[in-house]
């Protein structure tokens, strides 16, 4: 997976593409590089973050280019591997994301009619296609050229034959216009522009589009022209900064009272009191959720609240094992951020093959997964440009919230009066956070107790064991130490033979019904003398007597106490790999939303 | 031209509403008090803008980020102890690229009119301006248009004229300002002293208005001051039955309940409900996702966001800080009385202050211009008649 984006204007086409592919820096980067229209084609690339690459380029002046961020699939990370791809000889430049299955036998054609590879990288093929095919005009050339091609793809193309244009086609990979004056903009993701214009065409799979400094042109692959609305983002370009904070990942863990508001707002009222998804209930007596990594967490914990909250039954399961295993159940409810995993718009298809009635709980408006879904439910948390996933979780919990309470009313489980508490209580869900928030100098104490631990374990029961096994992943994806979670009455079959002194566990140990039983099990592990930390409700002083030390969040109830635990944890993740000088905002080896299967 | 904006202090005085965020994002008007300034600054042209944040400086990047949204360039420099604007002001040196500069500071509304004064003169100068009470501000005296005394908070005033903090300077300032620095006197003022010898200082006088807020009752003034030049912009939903007077506005997916009256100015932030049959008068600020239940009465007040205020409560000359929960009857009683901050005796006329996060019970009554700390607790049926610190429980 990898982040590419394209201008035509009147402004420096260096600056603009090298801000650009900083913000899309968060969809891989292990290798980066542009191509500028000066007179002839200008091609610069280098390996390791966009710094490096932008050090090692002159000011040159061109006016049209376009830019490439890595993140590996084919061919090793490497100078010659990475973007832009010319063709054999240089008049064409190309940048690519997705991935190419048929291009062994597009390269070995290429290769008997005499074009020289430079790369291992599946990519190079669709340059050398459109070098094979150009007779006067580039969209020719791209449209002909990516009628042989199969798999996925959101392509960038120019050419100094043609230097006044870009040429933009997208299958399966996203691809979005932005719409300026005198000025256009194509990118992988929205941000990459956002700072110059906040109108936007999207470009549907098997589209092409032809834009200029003056005109955007789009076309199917017959080469009918389209006519594609604008769209108005709302998000500001601020919000795609870190403003002031260190990291992006503690400047979105700082925006969730805001988040929270959004995700909330006019969806439910406290005085009448209802709860709105507009989501028609038919089909709803039983729910498979489908998701992969953070969201399927999310998922799991999305069980215990639909069940509880709604008495309806639940399914939970992996996209990626849904697709080809999964039961088909009435209603399928798919969790994906980016709403671009590739995994999870599988399931997608595959439970619209079966009639399922579908639904996607995702944070990008416009994404492909909302084309595929018969219902939308938007996260609204923004932006999220940390690759650790913060608000976006905590937006994605809450919106199962509102899903459940919305369930239980509709199906009589609820009735009014417990619809008026959980949403006075929601309702102070974003001054909670806040509180939690203030608590940092506390949790970064704790940081300090673990960050030298090689394993720490987090536990929880019901709710709260999704919730650990996400502070696990939290704190491994970040800090790079071992981490992992467990359902509190699992340790004893199994982990206890790694519980030491030296292995810090965190305990969840909400005011629930299974309170009593979270303070056994904490009682085992004191017993095999591990430090134990627990985050509890303010006011549980027993606590104290069972653990080390104590995270306190403001009292509330299942499942709303989910949230506060969850930024906790954020923060414990966050200053523990702060104290270890991690990477926070780009870990290694990982990519922001993974566009493969 | 550019300008620098001094945002760093705290505003101690104006506890319990600092604790969380610094004075300059105060909100007034539902907006902090800073965006007014940095409005005003781009009415006049002025596109890059120097803020000095320091207390609380997340607050306000998170909120202003790079200015993009206000078509404005925005960049921060840092004094990380609050020890005098003349140190404040030199931690933005190393941003100045224009040899002309305004200064002013972050906590005060000026309209656009007032400052353009200022800007069409030659540095240096000083907008000044009259006041009933000069001797709680920098006390100026005036002699052809050059300023020939400048003293700060005097016993006794030899004149109704007050510094506002607005300046425009020219680079070698900085020079000035170091070393008086160096040698420990770290306000602006001091340095100014210099200037005011050779009568080089110009006094511009302000037409127009200039507010600064210092108090918490302050905020109540310069809320009703920025609300008078509110458009009319309704959205939400607004129910049958519903009055709206005057300029009023009402944000996205915001509820009015039928039987409301609400006569402007008013505004009303996003993802409220309000109502049934409850009445909002002028001048009020209600913030994003507050809940104001039914026969309630609010007057001349800030509610700041996400918070309660239950059924047949009154309101009146009051603010209420973020994210409070009062049960039903509750009471501010509005009146003339006398209020310590800080060790000052002040007489004013007001109903209560309330900090961020408390939660009152039923049936509350809280004396005239009681404080109330942020995170307290206070139990059912009392009647508050002294200010409350933070954290406190009254039971």
């Amino acid at each position: 997976m990898c982040g590419i984006i394209g201008y035509v204007g009147f402004r420096n086409a260096r600056n603009i593409i090298i801000e650009g592919l900083k913000r899309l820096e968060y969809r891989g980067y292990d290798s980066a590089g542009i191509g500028i229209i000066e007179g002839n084609l200008h091609i610069y690339k280098n390996v390791g973050e966009i710094e490096n690459l932008e050090k090692s380029i002159p000011q040159i002046d061109g006016r049209v280019g376009i830019g490439h961020t890595r993140w590996a699939t084919h061919g090793k990370v490497s100078i010659e591997n990475a973007h832009p791809h010319t063709d054999c000889n240089k008049k064409f430049a190309i940048v690519h994301n997705g991935i190419i299955e048929n291009f062994k036998s597009l390269k070995e054609m290429l290769e008997r009619k005499g074009h020289t590879f430079s790369s291992e990288t599946d990519s190079e093929v669709i340059v050398h296609l459109i070098e094979e095919k150009y007779k006067g005009s580039l969209e020719e050339a791209v449209k002909k050229a990516i009628k042989e091609l199969k798999g996925s793809y959101a392509i960038i193309a120019i050419s100094q034959l043609e230097p006044d244009k870009i040429v933009g086609a997208r299958n399966e990979s996203p691809l979005v216009i932005g719409v300026g004056e005198k000025e256009n903009f194509i990118a992988s993701d929205i941000p990459a522009f956002l700072k110059y214009t906040n109108r936007i065409k999207y470009l549907n799979d098997g589209e092409i589009c032809v834009i200029k400094n003056d005109g955007i042109k789009i076309m199917d692959l017959n080469g009918k022209e389209i006519e594609r609305e604008e769209n108005l983002i709302k998000w500001q370009a601020e919000q795609a900064e870190k403003a002031g904070y260190p990291h992006f990942m503690l400047k979105e863990i700082y925006e969730q009272p805001h988040s929270i508001m959004e995700t909330m707002r006019g969806r439910i009222s406290e005085i009448e009191p209802w709860i709105n998804l507009e989501i028609d209930f038919d089909g709803m007596d039983e729910v498979a959720l489908v998701a992969c990594g953070t969201s399927y967490y999310a998922a799991m914990a999305g069980k215990y609240m639909i069940e509880e909250l709604a008495g309806v039954p639940v399914d939970i399961e992996l996209s990626s094992e849904y697709r080809y295993f999964g039961k088909k159940r009435r209603t399928v409810l798919a969790i994906t951020q980016s709403g671009e995993t590739a995994d999870t718009i599988g399931a997608l298809k595959e439970a619209k093959m079966y009639g399922c009635k579908t639904i996607v709980v995702t944070n990008v408006i416009g994404s492909s997964a909302t084309r595929f879904a018969d219902h939308v439910l938007l996260t609204r948390a923004g932006p999220e440009i940390g690759v650790a996933a913060t608000k976006t979780f905590t937006a994605q919990l809450l919106t199962l919230m509102l899903f459940s309470l919305y369930l239980g009313m509709k199906n009589g489980k609820l009735h009014a009066n417990e619809i008026k508490n959980y949403v006075a209580e929601l309702k102070r869900l974003p001054s909670i956070v806040e509180e939690v928030l203030e608590r940092e100098n506390e949790i970064k104490e704790i940081a300090k107790i673990i960050h030298d631990k090689n394993t720490v374990f987090f536990i929880g029961r019901g709710i709260n064991y999704p919730i650990a096994l996400e502070g696990a992943l939290k704190l491994k994806e970040i800090s790079y130490i071992h981490a992992e979670g467990f359902a509190a009455g699992e340790l004893k079959h199994g982990p206890f033979a790694l519980l030491s002194e030296e292995t810090p566990v965190i305990a969840l140990a909400s005011k629930d019904r299974v309170y009593e039983k979270v303070m056994g099990n904490i009682g085992e592990i004191k017993a095999r003398n591990s430090p134990v930390i627990a985050i509890a409700e303010e006011g549980d002083e027993d606590i104290t007597n069972f653990a080390d030390h104590v995270i306190y969040y403001p009292k509330l109830s299942f499942p709303l106490f989910s949230i506060p635990i969850a930024v906790i944890l954020q923060l414990l993740a966050y200053h523990t790999a702060s104290l270890r000088n991690c990477p926070i905002d780009k870990p290694r080896n990982l990519a922001k939303s993974v566009t493969v299967e | 031209m550019e300008a620098i904006v001094l945002a760093a202090g705290e505003g101690r005085r104006l506890r319990p509403f600092t604790h969380y965020m610094p004075k300059v994002m105060i909100p007034v008007g539902n907006k902090p008090i800073l965006e007014y300034v940095i409005d005003a600054l781009k009415e006049n042209g002025i596109r890059r803008i120097i803020i000095v944040a320091g207390y609380r400086k997340e607050s306000i990047m998170g909120h202003f980020g790079d200015g993009i949204k206000w078509d404005v360039e925005i960049v921060y420099a840092f004094q990380e102890k609050q020890i005098g604007t003349g140190h404040a002001f030199l931690q933005a040196k190393k941003f100045v690229t224009d040899d002309e500069m305004v200064v002013l500071s972050g906590d005060n509304i000026i309209d656009a009119k007032g400052l353009a004064a200022l800007i069409e003169n030659d540095a240096p100068s000083l907008l000044i301006c009259e006041s009933k009470i000069p001797s709680k501000y920098g006390v100026v005296e005036l002699e052809n248009g050059s300023v020939t005394s400048l003293k700060e908070k005097p016993t006794f005033a030899e004149s109704n004229l007050i510094s506002t903090g607005i300046y425009k300077f020219k680079k070698d300032i900085f020079d000035i300002v170091e070393n008086f620095v160096e040698n420990g006197k770290n306000r602006i003022t001091d340095a100014l002293q210099v200037f005011i010898k050779e009568k080089k200082l110009k006094g511009i006088k302000l037409q127009g208005t200039w507010r600064d807020i210092v108090y918490p009752w302050d905020i109540l003034d310069v809320n009703a001051e920025v609300l008078y030049e509110l458009p009319l912009s309704v959205a939400g939903t607004i129910e049958k039955n519903v009055t709206i007077r005057g300029n009023v506005v009402i944000g996205e997916d915001t509820i009015i309940h039928s039987g409301s009256y609400i006569e402007g100015p008013v505004i009303i932030g996003k993802g409220c409900e309000i109502g049934p049959n409850t009445c909002i008068f002028p001048s009020t600020s209600i913030g994003n996702n507050v809940t104001i239940h039914p026969f309630s009465c609010i007057r001349n007040s800030v509610v700041m966001d996400n918070s309660t205020i239950g059924s047949y409560s009154l309101l009146s000359n009051s603010v209420v800080g973020k994210g409070c929960e009062i049960a039903s009857r509750f009471s501010a009683i509005e009146g003339e009385t006398k209020v310590e901050v800080e060790n000052e005796i002040h007489e004013i006329k007001a109903g209560s202050f309330i900090g961020n996060d408390c939660k009152i019970g039923a049936n509350v009554i809280v004396e005239a211009g009681k404080i109330i700390g942020g995170k307290c607790t206070i139990s059912s049926n009392k009647v508050v008649n002294r200010d409350v610190p933070d954290g406190s429980m009254v039971i």
